[in-house]
Parts: C-alpha cells; sequence; structure tokens
C-alpha cells in the first residue's frame, strides 16, 4: 500500500478538494492475505522481525486491524499476540496505547513498536514463547478498492446512506482514509469542505477510532449527522 | 445462483464478485484434483465451479487419474508434509511425474487461470501452455520431512503465485504466498435454516434428550480429535451441571485405527446413559446440521488438526463453541468473544461450566460467531479471494488496487 503521510498526505488532501464535488461517493475495499513467509515465537524475535519487515506488514498490523471489526481486545497485531499469546498484559496494554495516526512515516511506527518491545524487556523478567504454532505470522495485503453503489448528495441522503454501507466501506472512509489524507477521515472532510458544516465535522473528529467497533463508529457518525440534520430542519422552520 | 446468497452474505462479498465477474466475463478459470467426490475440495468445488459460471466466467473442473501407484505414493506425500515419517524412492516420484505427464497430454490445460489442488496434480505446471498458474495447498506444511518438500518445491515454484489456508501453514518460497481459509456453504443441507420439524425428527431418531443442555463433538473417532478427553470434560462438568453428551461421527470400517478408537470411547463412556454415541452414514448433512442447532455448547477439542471447518458450521449456528488452539481452530475462534480456546480436559470443563451457568454469556458469544463466520468463512468470500488473487496475479506489483 502506497503511503501518502504527512506532505504526500497534504498533497493528497487537496487534490482530494479539487476533486471533490458536492456529493460524496461511497466506495468500499476487501484485502487479500499474503504471507511473508517471517514468524516469530518470542518478545526478542518479535523485536527483531518489526525492525526489519516490510513497511506493507508494519501497515497490515496495525492500520488494516480495524477492518476485522475491532473483535478483540487490543488495538493492534502486536499488542493483541503479546497480551493473548504471550500473557504479557503490561506490553499489550503499551502496544495498544501507539496510536498510528500520530505519526508521519511508517518507519516512526516501527521505531515507536520496537522501543515499546525493548523498555518492557528492559523493566520486566524474560516472557515465556509462545506454543508451537501460536507464533506471530507477519502478513501482507493486497487491497481492492471498488465503488459502493451509493452516493449522497446532502446530508440527509448521507444520513440513510451511512446507516446501509458495509462496514468495510465505513473502514475505507474513517480508517484507510487516515493514512491517505495525513490523518483525517473522509466524512469529515466532506462535511467541511463541500457542506461548510464544520462543527459536524470536528464532533465526528472527535470519535475515538479506536475504541469502537465499525458498528459503534456507525451508530457514532449516524447519530452526529442526525442531530445536524435536525436542528436543520428546525432552523429552516420544519419539524423534524 | 449467486442470488442464493442475497441476505445472508456480506453484501460487500457479493458486491466485489459481481465486479470481479464483469472484470473476468468469459475468460476461463481451470479448477484441478485429483477427486470429483469424497473430501473437503471436492465437496467446495461442486459449489464454487457454478457460482463461477453465474458470475459470467467460463469455470471448468478436471480431475486427474492415476493408478494405485501413484495414490500409495501421493498419500505418503500427504502425510509426510505433515511431518510423518515415510520412505521415498526416486522411483515413486518418477511415476508421480509420469502419471502427471499422461494427464497433462488427455486434459485441456488451455485457460486464462489455472488453479492446482494440493501435491497430487502438482507437476501439472511443467506442461502449462499459457494463463497464470495457482497452486492451492490444503495442507499444513508447516513442519514438513524437509526431503519431500524439496521434492515438491521443485514444482510448486514454477507457479506464479502458491494460496495457503492459514499463515501458519505457508513456508517461505520465492512465488508469492495468499492466505486463503477454506469455507462453509450456508444454504447447503449441513448449514441451511431447519425448521423446528426437521430439528424434532433428527432429535427423536436418535433419542436426544431435550430436557437437559447438550454437548456435541461432531468428529470422526481419531485420537488426535480426542473423544476421550471430551468425555473426562464432561464427567467433570456433570459433577455440579446435568446435562448429555453427544459425539456423532462416521462408521470408520476402512480405518482400522478409528475402529480402535471407537471401541476405546465406547468402553470408556460404558454405564453411562447420557453418552450418546452416533455413527452416521455418509450423507448426514441434515442430521450432522441438526445436531448442531440441538447443542447448548458444541466442542471441537482436537489435539491436532487441519482447519477444523465444523467450528465454523457450529459458530453459523449461533451456538458457543469450545475448540483446541490447534491447526485453524485459533482462526475462527476468537478467544472470549466467539468461543474459548482450550489446551486441556480441565480447561475445556471449565468453560462449559461457565457457558452452561451463563445462558446470556453462550448467546452473545454464539450471536458474535455467526457474525464472525459470515464475514469471514462463508463459500462468497472464498469464491471472491481466488477471483481477487487472480486481479492481483494480473496487475503485480501493486498493493492497492482500484476496480
Amino acid at each position: 500500500m502506497s503511503f501518502p503521510f504527512s506532505a504526500d498526505g497534504q498533497a493528497s488532501r487537496r487534490e482530494n478538494r479539487k476533486n471533490m464535488s458536492k456529493s460524496f461517493e461511497f466506495k468500499q475495499c476487501v484485502t487479500i492475505l499474503k504471507s511473508t513467509g517471517k514468524k516469530a515465537g518470542s518478545l526478542r524475535e518479535l523485536r527483531d522481525v518489526i525492525s526489519s519487515i516490510s513497511a506493507e506488514s508494519l501497515i497490515h498490523h496495525t492500520y488494516q486491524y480495524y477492518l476485522k471489526g475491532m473483535i478483540h481486545e487490543y488495538t493492534n497485531d502486536f499488542a493483541q499476540w503479546a497480551g493473548e499469546s504471550l500473557e504479557e498484559r503490561a506490553l499489550a496494554e503499551r502496544l495498544s496505547n501507539i496510536d498510528p495516526y500520530d505519526f508521519s512515516a511508517v518507519e516512526d511506527i516501527r521505531k515507536a513498536l520496537v522501543s515499546a518491545v525493548d523498555e518492557h524487556l528492559e523493566g520486566f523478567p524474560e516472557p515465556r514463547i509462545a506454543m508451537p504454532g501460536d507464533e506471530f505470522f507477519f502478513n501482507e495485503t493486497v487491497t481492492i478498492v471498488f465503488p459502493a453503489g451509493m452516493r449522497a448528495r446532502n446530508l440527509a441522503e448521507f444520513l440513510m446512506a451511512v446507516k446501509y454501507a458495509d462496514g468495510s466501506s465505513l473502514y475505507y472512509h474513517f480508517f484507510d482514509a487516515r493514512q491517505r489524507l495525513g490523518g483525517f477521515d473522509d466524512f469529515s472532510i466532506w462535511f467541511d469542505e463541500a457542506l461548510g458544516k464544520n462543527v459536524l465535522a470536528k464532533r465526528v473528529r472527535l470519535i475515538d477510532p479506536f475504541m469502537h467497533s465499525l458498528e459503534g463508529i456507525r451508530e457514532r457518525i449516524a447519530a452526529a449527522v442526525d442531530d445536524e440534520v435536525r436542528q436543520d430542519m428546525e432552523a429552516a422552520g420544519v419539524s423534524p | 445462483m449467486i442470488d442464493e446468497y442475497k441476505g445472508i452474505s456480506p453484501k460487500s462479498d457479493l458486491a466485489l464478485l459481481r465486479k470481479l465477474g464483469e472484470a473476468f466475463k468469459g475468460r476461463s478459470f481451470l479448477h484441478i484434483n485429483s477427486t470429483r467426490e469424497g473430501g473437503g475440495v471436492a465437496e467446495i468445488l461442486h459449489r464454487m465451479v457454478p457460482i463461477l459460471l453465474d458470475l459470467g466466467i467460463d469455470a471448468r473442473w478436471e480431475v486427474i487419474r492415476g493408478d494405485a501407484k501413484f495414490y500409495e505414493t501421493t498419500k505418503k506425500v500427504h502425510n509426510a508434509l505433515q511431518g510423518n515419517e515415510e520412505h521415498f524412492t526416486a522411483e515413486m516420484w518418477d511415476h508421480h511425474f509420469e502419471v502427471n505427464r499422461s494427464n497433462a497430454e488427455k486434459l485441456d490445460l488451455d485457460a486464462d487461470v489455472v488453479l492446482v489442488h494440493d501435491p497430487q496434480p502438482a507437476p501439472l505446471v511443467e506442461f502449462r501452455k499459457k494463463g497464470a498458474w495457482i497452486w492451492r495447498c490444503h495442507i499444513d506444511v508447516s513442519n514438513p520431512l524437509p526431503d519431500v518438500w524439496n521434492a515438491l518445491k521443485r514444482y510448486s515454484e514454477h507457479y506464479d503465485a502458491a494460496v495457503f489456508s492459514v499463515a501458519k501453514f505457508a513456508r517461505s518460497m520465492p512465488v508469492d504466498e495468499f492466505i486463503i481459509p477454506p469455507s462453509i456453504d450456508p444454504v447447503s443441507d449441513k448449514n441451511r435454516d431447519l425448521t423446528d420439524e426437521e430439528i424434532n425428527e433428527t432429535a427423536k431418531k436418535f433419542n436426544v434428550p431435550r430436557d437437559r443442555p447438550m454437548l456435541l463433538q461432531v468428529s470422526r473417532f481419531d485420537v488426535f480429535k480426542d473423544p476421550i478427553g471430551v468425555i473426562k470434560a464432561y464427567r467433570m462438568v456433570k459433577k455440579y451441571n446435568d446435562c448429555v453428551l453427544v459425539l456423532a461421527g462416521s462408521p470408520a470400517t476402512d480405518d482400522p485405527e478409528g475402529e480402535a478408537v471407537l471401541a476405546e470411547v465406547r468402553e470408556f463412556a460404558s454405564g453411562d446413559p447420557d453418552i450418546i454415541i452416533l455413527l452416521l452414514p455418509p450423507f448426514s448433512d441434515k442430521d450432522i446440521n441438526a445436531l448442531q442447532r440441538l447443542a447448548t455448547v458444541v466442542l471441537q477439542k482436537s489435539l491436532k488438526e487441519g482447519f477444523g471447518l465444523t467450528v465454523s458450521e457450529a459458530m453459523w449456528k449461533e451456538k458457543p463453541v469450545i475448540g483446541g488452539a490447534v491447526g485453524g481452530i485459533p482462526i475462527q475462534i476468537v478467544h472470549g468473544v466467539t468461543g474459548f480456546l482450550v489446551h486441556s480436559s480441565e480447561g475445556a470443563a471449565f468453560r462449559i461450566r461457565q457457558l452452561l451457568n451463563n445462558p446470556d454469556m453462550a448467546k452473545r458469544m454464539g450471536e458474535r460467531g455467526r457474525e464472525y463466520v459470515r464475514n469471514n468463512f462463508l463459500i462468497t468470500r472464498q469464491v471472491r479471494d481466488y477471483l481477487a488473487v487472480w486481479y492481483a496475479i494480473e496487475n503485480r506489483g501493486k498493493n492497492v488496487l482500484e476496480l
């Protein structure tokens, strides 16, 4: 996956704005897993492989975690493995608190992950190794993006569409967009830049991406848009 | 046919299937394996090929033929790839190749993409005419006998890509390796919705009591499925929780080891009328479906496992599943969310007791399990993935593809 972080991300955002029409086109995506053939059976091995594995693999195990629907306790695959397979909860919590969207380059995420593991290894007794077959397997993905067949021209249409949209569509616009657009989600950018709804945009940007399932994200976005539509109707003197 | 999955499979899977169908309209997709009947691969191909045709893809399925010596060798290859000690001679490998050469002369290998299933037809790649060739390995090759893996590697490395069921089954190879888990068919007799009458009929036929919770394991009578361990767990549970245990499997007439395991299970269970051992004949899919729906808790307490699709089958019926943490089971059971992973009979007993005494938790896990299967282990997702791999091969070098 290409990584328009930071400056590149801003360029993508400018490009996006240029192309942005009044309507919002919903897209969705699926990912196909690829094995890198690399695995780690201990925390030290995990650290070593994280240091050298492809950027695509790091991206998959951090950003793309949410495409799984946030069914697990922690917030990325490394944290989940540390917590579940090595039973190193202190490390799992620490890794879970790494926000991949804080970083402007994938290499910085790599450094943050390695540093968290190093500090844990220094401060805690040597953890056990994983059971055979329960090692950490490093994967990458190929992502296929395609139109979801839905387009919203105003907030009311958006509200209907977001309630109906597939989970992978929410993932693409709410999570994946942050990589493409320098940390912002597609929805709030459209609210702000195409509709001039900056209060709604701010409310959507305050939804914690790491603490909800895709359904939880959907509910919160729909609730925010619903409130906005009601306010607009009231302001126009129309009873909701 | 694809319309049968409307309202069942995720909308995104069906949408992408249609898009990929449009992209590959009229192009040819050939599956090759070594048997038309029996086994999970043939079962899934019987359903998959019509789905591909319905999408507008010119799908075909060819089967290679061999003699007894060929199948004797490939059986040994299968075992050795899973790490069992087997002896091979150069003549056996030559025969393996020659059988494939003779099949290559008879089969129409001309297709835009060719998916070759398992090691038996792997050498066919040497006779490729055109298109992309993909080797689909359904076997766990994480710890093979090195000589056997090396012998097969000379073929597998000539493919454009390889596909494994689970990342941990794969080995490091110089070709792209995709991970595509197997799947269940939600509209088949084994998984479709049943009426109350159909479920009652099965309960009556097998004298399964309905007045107490029922624990169920559906599997062959094989030491690696640990039926004795399941009975031990049931006995620990029974101390405070009245329940019934059903062990349902196929008769093992052609497997002396299976018969010995069955005899041992019968002896171990003897004297307990609440342990019901069922020998189901082939084509008992509807009865298995009903038993899974009758169960309160489903077990798959394997000690060694391939993928273990019975787990997804039970999850699809909204049952909490307790599984051994082996093979593909941890891919299906998210511990504490869609079921529990266990490492011992004691662990299984503890989790059964938790579920029997917390029906709300059991219900919640069952519901999450069904959604997890809907999103990850239905046949439409598997067809989608095969077509996506084909698309990825045709757009090699890109990680993000716009369709």
